[in-house]
Parts: structure tokens; sequence; C-alpha cells
């Protein structure tokens, strides 16, 4: 299912990892065949398989954590979720620490650049399930769900197999795995209660967060598949352990997903405060950066020239990490170009099912299309922004208009240029 | 404590009588579904209560804002 090898080649050359020693590059075959580098934490044992035999011998047995003391570990390390809000983990933790809680790991990446968490289920599954043992074990609940994405169903085959090892071994959990839709918003975390609960796989008006009403009602410790695999990481090492990767402010590491044009995906985990140009190539430090997936923000090379990834650093440039998708713009390409493609693609993932987005989408796209190629009006494309955020049952919307007004606010001279009918990305007509 | 409008939006089907009942809280944008553009003040807290009965769909909630969890 997922091949290991040590071939050190790729389309995509990264220059300057910090490390001189060659890492194993592992090449799995789920989805669009991301290239994985081992990590120094999550992903440090995915040269060794998949199998739980190896996984014990390397990491021991899974942890088990009072609800008080994975509270007052997450706290220690301002440990956040990393599905892209970046809600922290110990205030989650610490609402759902009830009678009757239920586990959910969400291995459905809504984000479609991002394979960072198919990458880590199906080369590190062990990883990730130590952890929800953990979250289970403290919540003192053994019931976990796990959803995983349909469009990938080779996941779901790994998954099968490792959970099929932890039942020989005898734990005592009780695992479901749920199918979700292949779209966008089906990720999202009231989706993922409507796919558990046997309805449409869509989200809907969440009155209260997962952790205090969720699943039947019951406090659910909803997170990413990521996080779960921090939190039982953090259990096994430790605040101290976990502080080994990092820095002070921000303790410990995070996987990103790498796509550009003409190269396959790559995943890898990196310490926060890294550099980001220890992690691009000088000619894409050169180029624009979507980061943070299509829900994202676009930085231009001088924003990106010191900046690290930091959530502290990140924030302060205007942008977030999101689920850690970093999308570098190929030369020669227009950032207004890619930003009305993206939103195209976006309006289509509309649920439908929210007025302002299933119209105002459309409508933005529209108007953003009317942008680029007709030097269409910049402020119809700022009113929609404002007319669909904060108004929809997912942040769908909201991630969009994100998207467009980082494009407006990062590249206006382009904007200028486009009204005149001029493009400096030469690639394209623009009065198409 | 000061109330908020909330909008189930995936519940909500532009029939538009919250505007029309609640004018000085809610405004209605270019596809007629709602903009809710005011908290709700005491002196208009029955006549909010009033509009979430009438809502076709139920889609309205009146919240105490600050948001509680």
């Amino acid at each position: 299912m997922t091949a290991v090898t040590t071939a050190t080649t790729s389309a995509r050359a990264a220059d300057g990892s910090g490390s001189s020693a060659p890492r194993p590059i592992v090449r799995n075959e789920v989805g669009l065949d991301p290239v994985v580098s081992q990590g120094p934490a999550l992903l440090a044992g995915i040269g060794h398989g998949p199998g739980l035999t190896a996984h014990r011998r390397r990491v021991g047995d899974a942890p088990s954590p009072t609800a008080d003391g994975l509270v007052a570990l997450a706290e220690a390390v301002d440990l956040r979720g990393r599905g892209g809000a970046g809600f922290p983990a110990a205030i989650k933790l610490a609402a759902a620490h009830h009678r009757k809680a239920v586990v959910v790991v969400n291995a459905a990446e809504g984000e479609p650049a991002s394979r960072k968490d198919a990458a880590l289920m199906a080369l590190a599954p062990h990883v990730v399930l130590d952890g929800a043992v953990a979250v289970a074990h403290a919540l003192k609940t053994r019931e976990v769900h796990i959803v995983v994405p349909s469009e990938l169903p080779s996941l779901g085959f790994v998954l099968e197999e490792a959970l099929a090892e932890r039942v020989d071994a005898g734990e005592r959990i009780t695992w479901q795995l749920h199918d979700a839709a292949p779209r966008f918003v089906a990720g999202q975390a009231s989706a993922v209660l409507e796919l558990l609960a046997g309805r449409e796989n869509l989200p809907v008006t969440s009155w209260a967060p997962a952790a205090v009403r969720g699943h039947r009602r019951r406090p659910t410790l909803l997170s990413n598949a990521e996080t779960f695999a921090h939190l039982g990481h953090m259990a096994r090492v430790g605040a101290s352990g976990y502080r080994a990767h990092g820095t002070a402010a921000e303790p410990g590491t995070t996987l990103l997903t790498l796509r550009g044009d003409g190269w396959d995906p790559v995943v890898c985990e990196v310490a926060y405060g890294t550099a980001l140009r220890q992690i691009l190539t000088p000619a894409e430090m050169d180029q624009p950066l979507l980061l943070g997936g299509y829900h994202g923000t676009w930085l231009k090379p001088a924003q990106m020239r010191d900046l690290a990834v930091s959530r502290q650093d990140i924030a302060a440039a205007g942008a977030t990490l999101g689920a850690g998708v970093m999308l570098p713009l190929s030369a020669g390409w227009c950032p207004l170009v890619r930003t009305e493609a993206l939103v195209e693609y976006l309006a289509g993932q509309s649920a439908m099912r929210c007025g302002p987005c299933m119209n105002g989408l459309p409508a933005l796209a529209e108007a953003l299309r009317d942008l680029v190629h007709r030097g269409g009006p910049v402020a119809t494309v700022e009113a929609l922004c404002t007319a669909v955020t904060h108004r929809g049952a997912c942040a769908h919307p909201d991630g969009t208009a994100r998207l467009v007004t980082s494009m407006l606010t990062r590249f206006p001279e382009e904007v200028d240029l486009h009204a005149l009918g001029e493009c400096r990305g030469g690639r394209h007509e623009v009065f198409a | 404590m000061s109330h908020t409008l909330a909008v189930d939006w995936p519940a909500c089907k532009a029939h538009g009588l919250c505007a029309e009942i609640l004018p000085e809280v809610v405004s209605l944008d270019q596809w007629g579904f709602p903009i809710v553009h005011e908290k709700v003040t005491r002196d208009l807290l029955d006549m909010a209560k009033t509009t979430v009965k009438a809502c076709p769909t139920l889609a309205l909630r009146l919240v105490a804002s600050p948001k509680r969890h």
C-alpha cells in the first residue's frame, strides 16, 4: 500500500533544508502521491513502516494520561489545533471533560490542497491512534470515531489494518470509521457531526461548540488528526520532551503541505521557528506565496524574507498558517489570475445551503473575473467580500473572502495594471 | 443584558418577514437574506421575540450577547 524508498530525487529540489544528513523520502500511494520526508517528532518513525509492532518497539505503550495532566501539558506547551483555526487544545479538552464524552478524529481534510493528515494517517497511523487513545483515557471514554476522506479509499484500508492490529493487541477501544463526502466543506466540524448522526455530510448551524454539545448532544472532543498525534506525542514525552523542538514561545513541530505547478505535493514536519527560506527554494522565495491554502492569504516576497513558521510572526504579517499549506506561485504566473481561478473553484464548492454563500460566492467569482480579465471595478469585489463574511453555517465564505481580500491588499499595483488591461504574468491573455 | 438576533443560515429561505417586522435590527441583502445590523435593545425585545416566532422556517434565534458557550 505504501512504498518506502530512500530515493532523494524529487522534481522540486529544496535548498538549504538546514540538515546535511540525507533524509529518507517516502512516497506513499495515497491520493496524489505526496513526497513525505522523515520528521523530528510525528514523522520520526515512517522509515519503519506503518505497523504496530515497529511503532511499539520505537515508542513503547500508548500513553494513559489523566484529564488534568493532559490539559496541564497542552497548556504548558500552548498546543493548538491543526485543522486551521488554531484553537487552544487545552480549552477544548477541559470543556469536553464531562460524563459520556466522545472522541472524534477528523482526518477528512477539507482544504483540498492539504495532504498532511492523509500522509500522517497513511504512514504513521499509530502515532495518531495513540493520541486518540490517550485522549479517550483522559476523558474516561472508550468511544472513538475516525472520519476519513472517501476520495482516498486506500487510507481507509490502511486504517482498518491499523485498527485490527490494535484490537488484536487487546486494546479496549470501540473504533468507528466514517467516510466523509468528497467535498471541501465535509471536514468542517458541524458537517462531521452530521455525518456521525447519519445525516447528509454538510455544515449546519451549531449553537454550541462540539466540546460542550456534540455527537448525540454529548461532550465531543473533535479535532484534526495531526492534533491527536501531537497530543499523543506530548503525553508520551512530557512538556520538556515536547520542547525539544520549536521555540520557547511556540514549542513543538507542525506538518506542512507544499504544492506547486509541475511537481508532486510535499509533506514535511518542521519545528516552529524554522525560517521560510529553509523550506522554500530561492526561486520560490522570489515569488508570491499563498499561505494557508485556498482559504489562505497571499504573502509578497518582501514579507517572506525574514518570516519563520511561527503563529505570531505570521499573524504579524497579516496572514495565518491555517492547516499548514504553502502554495508558491510559479514564475511567470499572475497572482490575480491564480486567485480568480481558485475563487471559481471555491464558488463551486458551496454546499448551496446558506443564502449568502450560495448567491454571494458565484457573484464574487463573477466580479473577480470581471476585475481580472476586463478591468472591472474593485468596489464590487470588496462589497461582495463583506456580504459573505460571517453569514453562513461554516467558514467557507469567510475563507474565500479572506483569499480575495488578501489579493487586493497585497497586489494593488497588479490590480491597477489589470484595470488598464495589462498583466505582468505573461502566460495568458488578460482580455480573453 | 443585551440580545442579538442569530440566523440559522441553512434554514433561512429569504422570506424576509424579519426585515418587515423588525427593520430597526434587520435589513435584507440583494438576494433577500437578512443582514442583522443592530443589537436587540431592551425596548425591541418583545418585537424581536415576535420576529423569531414569525419566521416561516424558524431560522431565527434570540441569543444573549456577548455570545455564551
